[in-house]
């Protein structure tokens, strides 16, 4: 079963040891290179926590599942930041084709909760494999369009 | 059917890495060979607002593609200094700038004066035409060859251009192929 990144966002997320539940799912960090989920942002703004895709015991329907209350931790470096302040949220990201023409904004992404990889992006009315993403950053996501 | 963007709006057009998303400059202008019949090269601005210029340029063997919203570059070591980069593209010879010469056709008639250069979209430089002023104060578009002779002041264009001058780029799009196999380039 894929999960989608626009339904997945709010979801709680509780320490599996203590049950306690630790914040709100921000958004979701992607490697574009690994095709893999990262890490998890938790909360918003200057409050936002990072939690490494590792320490993620179970990505269910109703909660995201992490190891222990330790598992939050703040951002460790420059990349990290980035992540926790949102730059490297790929919803809302604009899309250029790698021949420079804009294909619009990924509108979602679909992924495997059990392994964290990355299977499509939705982009407008399409929806394109993760793996024609050639890369990703603070201004686009650039894709393999074979068409284009 | 061929993409078509002029020379002017590829100014400003972000320079975007292909692995890494990042706009690492924006185009400031368009460095054309009228010789050549192609563009060899982007000169180039910081990005952002009254950034400023960027001293490095591009040149075309290392753009990926210049397209209708971006440049593509594989990465910012596509960015090189003038004193790196092909002559043409670092120190480029002056009276290069086709604007304003007069387009001739080999028999003598005058078409109009040159206003831009038309670039193929997705391509890493190539000028199928120009946008011209017209005599009569319009403007058109003709597919260009590669032309016959440039002196600074004017260009020489085959006679048969003048049944290929389109009244915009949707229909130069359309003319460039069925021009180039008249004259047996393509």
């Amino acid at each position: 079963m894929s999960e989608r990144f626009e339904a997945a966002i709010g979801r709680r997320v509780v320490s599996r040891t203590s049950a306690e539940e630790l914040g709100n799912l921000g958004h979701l960090v992607v490697d574009v290179e690994q095709r893999q989920v990262t890490s998890l942002v938790v909360g918003k703004g200057r409050k936002a926590r990072l939690v490494d895709w590792e320490q993620v015991s179970g990505f269910g329907p109703d909660a995201v599942m992490v190891a222990d209350d330790d598992a939050l931790h703040e951002p460790r470096d420059d990349h990290e930041r980035a992540a926790a302040d949102g730059k490297l949220d790929l919803i809302g990201k604009g899309v250029l084709s790698d021949m420079g023409n804009g294909l619009g904004e990924v509108s979602d992404v679909a992924f495997d909760p059990a392994s964290g990889v990355v299977e499509t992006l939705v982009i407008g009315e399409h929806e394109y494999p993760a793996a024609s993403v050639l890369g990703a950053g603070s201004f686009a996501v650039v894709v393999n369009v074979p068409a284009d | 059917m061929k993409l078509l963007v002029t020379g002017s709006a590829i100014r400003g057009l972000p320079v975007v890495t292909i692995g890494g998303g990042e706009d690492v400059a924006e185009v400031r202008d368009v460095i054309y060979s009228p010789e050549a019949g192609r563009v060899v090269g982007l000169t180039l601005n910081k990005r952002g607002f009254l950034a400023g210029r960027r001293r490095e340029v591009l040149s075309a063997e290392t753009i990926h593609a210049i397209g209708r919203d971006a440049v593509m570059v594989d990465n910012e070591e596509s960015l090189i200094l003038p004193e790196d980069a092909p002559g043409e593209v670092g120190a480029p010879p002056s009276g290069r700038d086709v604007t304003g010469n007069e387009v001739l056709t080999e028999q003598g008639k005058s078409l109009g004066k040159v206003n831009d250069v038309i670039v193929l979209v997705g391509s890493n430089g190539e000028v199928v035409g120009y946008e011209i002023d017209t005599a009569s104060g319009g403007t058109a578009y003709i597919p260009l060859p590669s032309q016959l002779a440039v002196s600074g002041s004017a260009l020489v264009v085959p006679e048969a251009t003048q049944d290929f001058v389109e009244a915009d780029l949707v229909g130069l799009g359309a003319a460039v192929d069925e021009f180039r196999s008249r004259l047996g380039l393509q």
